[in-house]
């Protein structure tokens, strides 16, 4: 049971906004979102962190509902609301009881026609997003580690290698010109996709969509990011102090394939046999067994995105925190041993069935929620939002999992000794300043 | 599909909200066991799984005087082996089954939380009960969990947010079992395996255990499977857990934690409030959404969106089982300690002091009203709910009928529960940071006592 049949109906009007519509009348709550195509890999150069300032204004105000209005509505609406800004996507989404479906609708309307902010807004925001940074990465025990300390080492690209959040003399050199002016570039309507879930029909979700959205005026389409990495020949090393944390830390990243191969879907499911919890043969190596490391996750585009939600180069991620009496050099060279074992011996069948049940299961769920309790549908309006901007096939969402299903052992057994080779990743190591514990 | 020539003006009024429609209370099955163990099982076919809780009204608050966070070991360390399965052959059944099983405990239960697909959900209850009957506690398993958990303390206690809710619950709480809530490094490594073991015999008990299950099955079918799995297990009553007396809070009192290099202050403002089963409990709750329980809070305007202090300002209800209490918290930059605690507490006096306007009001009401059916729309909301209202024995129809009597209350019942409940001349402040940078701003707001991230005073 691999093919889906999620209810999806889409539709593109002629300023170029796309549509799509996925009806669930069980509760009476809809989900909407919009998303557009630009995250923080291809912010301007000497802009690090506007992509996610920005998003912050997107909520400071439009022409017909201004500051605070947006929150205003859709709280006392019964809704909550939020946005978030990821590689390659940022997005903005409101759940509410289907009776606002409409209010809901016109306020992204509103502020995909028109920003309305002011100077003393951004002063207001760059300080939030300040402290944002503070309590998520400079203030906290592994903050950024490993999202930020990655891409550094391993791109050569600014547009990948850049930090995200931002360094703060780029977000106070930020200035009002620069906030109208990549709203004209990138949030014009065929730059994004609209999206209503749950408790709607087709038709009136089309409808609701055209009154509010099909007059704004159509933009030029921005010119394509170059976002083309060299090939990797050598292995690259960083180190990174922890502040904070009394266990060393490790995270590796591997360049991973294109999206939508086959070899993608191959090296899905060997990320799964490394990386999928306490089954996963990294966890269950190195902190069940030899208990060098007291915590091992990872994935692919592992922290802050999954594999579907990114459109460029992206790593395969371990990320580790190991015993203090172990150094950095005998935790990789273990970690090294389980690799090397798949790429020679490979995977049973018997090993490999059950990943695939399990990811599957994973999927379900991911569409269902994704984003806790209060926002539903959340994943399955990320994956629509995805595959619409990235592959203009929003039904993907229903066929994308027979790929995975169709991976036999041979495929990723290839695909560990084509992607996990020494020249092809990037280590970081994060040290703590405090020798050893209190 | 191409759409017709679109209409070219802007709509500049709000659009009204049309009728709401009503939520559908899907079927549910609720029944005892004669073993005791008490069972809730509702459909919700969103997806072809099922997610399920068992819980046990057992936490660490009842070995808290001498043994503090047992049930949280007990719990964690049950998960790795049963007179039948290794640790290893538990996870890669639970793989085989597309599930997933996690096991904790907090203050006042401890819990094995599971979903799956359905077409596996007998073999799951049947891990499910074998874990919580015959667990093994292999002793080489607790040993590593143990340094793991040593391992987890330590970072906690470089953790800002960490430090402040152990403060803040010690202050509050002193020597009653929410006083405490983690253990030292020395306590975990005094633990011993029949420590565990005999926690786990005398809580793990069907007449102390909730199962709540919702998926996409029928609850009758669900109930047959639930029983014969369950229906063997031997009965067992267990007692309350001690609820010693509290410390006297009189006057406003400062705690800093110091935190050598924090490049932020982590400020929480408390008081002791009270638990869901209070007459009170949907006042307090529509006064603290009114004021920082929600985005469209007056906190949250003042502090972020006016004043750009901080990130992650909040309030809220903390409900246990025997007490509750009232935070308010916000991570901000550190010259703004002052100005954040003064603007933290005229928040306040103006919810004690002024009635909150109809328009005000009503939007809060709705918030909640509509809150409550989006976490009703997915299989672990709908399960979060009907475990909360179940576990602490509320009504039977506290749910069917929570969104009118939230739509009911009014401005009186906010005054009422600000003046009650957000106790101002007592509150409580906690500022975890680096002292040289904050304790003259923090010393403004009462006597104040210095302390270590280890918890010793300085």
């Amino acid at each position: 049971m691999t093919q889906l049949n999620i209810p999806i109906e889409s539709m593109a009007f002629p300023n170029g906004l796309r549509v799509v519509v996925s009806p669930d009348h069980a509760a009476p709550v809809a989900t909407v979102g919009v998303y557009y195509n630009i995250g923080f890999r291809i912010e301007p150069r000497g802009r690090s962190g506007f992509a996610h300032l920005f998003e912050h204004m997107m909520f400071q105000g439009s022409t017909n509902a201004g500051k605070m209005v947006h929150i205003k509505l859709v709280n006392s609406s019964g809704g909550v609301l939020n946005g978030s800004t990821h590689y390659d996507v940022t997005n903005y989404y409101e759940s509410v009881p289907s009776n606002a479906l409409e209010r809901v609708l016109w306020l992204e309307a509103d502020r995909m026609r028109a920003l309305k902010v002011d100077d003393e807004n951004l002063r207001n925001q760059r300080d939030v997003v300040k402290e944002e940074v503070r309590v998520n990465v400079l203030n906290q025990p592994y903050g950024g580690f490993p999202w930020l300390d990655l891409p550094p080492i391993a791109y050569r690209n600014w547009s990948n290698a850049h930090n995200f959040y931002g360094d703060f003399d780029d977000l106070d050199a930020a200035t009002l010109d620069d906030v109208q002016k990549f709203f004209k570039t990138y949030y014009a309507p065929s730059n994004a996709v609209l999206l209503i879930l749950g408790d709607v029909d087709v038709d009136q979700g089309f409808k609701l969509a055209e009154r509010h959205f099909a007059g704004i005026p159509s933009g030029p389409q921005p010119d394509p990011a170059d976002i083309d990495e060299p090939p990797q020949i050598d292995e690259r090393r960083g180190i990174v102090e922890e502040k904070f944390g009394t266990l060393p830390g490790i995270a590796i990243g591997y360049q991973a394939p294109r999206r939508l191969t086959p070899e993608w879907c191959a090296a899905a499911m060997l990320d799964r046999a490394l990386h999928g919890g306490r089954a996963g043969r990294v966890y269950r190596r190195l902190v069940l067994e030899q208990q060098i490391a007291v915590d091992a996750e990872g994935g692919i585009h592992y922290p802050v995105g999954d594999l579907f939600d990114y459109n460029g180069p992206t790593l395969m991620v371990t990320r580790l925190l190991h015993k203090p009496e172990y150094s950095a050099d005998q935790t990789i060279a273990a970690y090294d041993q389980v690799l090397d074992e798949m790429k020679e011996k490979g995977i049973t069948s018997e090993e490999l069935e059950p990943i695939k049940v399990k990811f599957r299961s994973n999927y379900f769920s991911m569409l269902e929620g994704g984003h806790g309790a209060s926002i539903p549908r959340y994943g399955l309006m990320h994956l629509l939002a995805c595959f619409t901007l990235f592959d203009n096939d929003p039904r993907l969402v229903n066929s994308i999992l027979g790929g995975f299903m169709e991976v036999t052992p041979a495929a990723v057994q290839s695909s560990a000794i084509k992607m996990l080779t020494r020249s092809n990743r990037s280590i970081v190591i994060r040290q703590p300043a405090k020798k050893g514990a209190a | 599909m191409m759409a017709s020539a679109p209409r070219s003006e802007t709509q500049t009024a709000v659009p009204a909200l049309s009728p709401e429609r009503p939520v559908i209370w899907p079927p549910r099955a609720r029944t005892t066991l004669s073993n005791g163990l008490e069972i809730v099982l509702v459909e919700s076919h969103t997806i072809p799984k099922f997610t399920g809780q068992l819980f046990f009204r057992s936490g660490n608050a009842v070995t808290a005087a001498t043994a503090p966070g047992l049930a949280d070991i007990t719990a964690t360390v049950m998960r790795t082996g049963t007179t039948a399965r290794t640790s290893r052959q538990i996870e890669e059944d639970l793989r085989r089954m597309g599930a997933d099983l996690s096991s904790g405990a907090g203050a006042d239960t401890s819990v094995v939380s599971f979903g799956g697909l359905v077409d596996f959900s007998n073999d799951l209850l049947l891990l499910v009960a074998e874990l919580t009957q015959q667990a093994s506690f292999p002793a080489d398993e607790f040993e590593r969990e143990r340094r793991q958990l040593v391992e987890g303390l330590r970072i906690e206690r470089a953790t800002p947010g960490f430090l402040a809710s152990e403060r803040m619950r010690k202050i509050l709480f002193g020597a009653h079992p929410y006083g405490t809530i983690s253990p030292t490094e020395a306590q975990v490594e005094s633990y011993r395996l029949e420590l565990l073991k005999d926690f786990y015999k005398q809580y793990y008990r069907p007449g102390n255990a909730l199962l709540v299950m919702v998926g996409d099955f029928s609850p009758q079918a669900m109930l047959a499977q639930v029983e014969n799995v369950f229906a063997s297990w031997a009965e067992g009553k267990v007692g309350e857990a001690p609820n010693p007396a509290l410390p006297e809070l009189h006057g406003r009192r400062v705690y800093l934690v110091h935190l050598p290099g924090a490049v932020q202050a982590q400020i929480v403002v408390g008081n002791r409030a009270i638990t869901r089963k209070h007459p009170d409990w949907l006042r307090l709750t529509l006064a603290n959404s009114i004021y920082g329980g929600a985005f469209n809070s007056r906190l949250v305007m003042n502090i972020r969106e006016q004043k750009g202090y901080t990130y992650s300002p909040r309030s809220g209800a903390h409900p246990l089982r025997q007490h509750g209490y009232f935070t308010i918290s916000a991570a901000v930059r550190n010259d703004v300690v002052a100005a954040t605690l003064t603007e933290m507490f005229y928040e306040i006096d103006r919810m004690r002091s002024t009635a909150v306007g109809e328009d005000e009001l009503a939007d809060a009401r709705n918030y909640l009203s509509g809150l409550f059916s989006l976490g009703l729309a997915t299989q672990d909301g709908l399960a979060g709910q009907l475990a909360t209202s179940t576990l602490e024995r509320l009504p039977e129809d506290y749910l069917e009928t929570y969104r009118e009597r939230i739509l009911a209350l009014t401005a009186a019942d906010v005054l009422d529960a600000a003046q009650k409940y957000f106790d101002s001349a007592n509150a409580q402040i906690v500022v975890v940071g680096d002292r040289a940078q904050l304790e003259a701003q923090a010393a403004l707001f009462g006597p104040i006592e210095v302390y270590d991230a280890q918890g010793n005073r300085i």
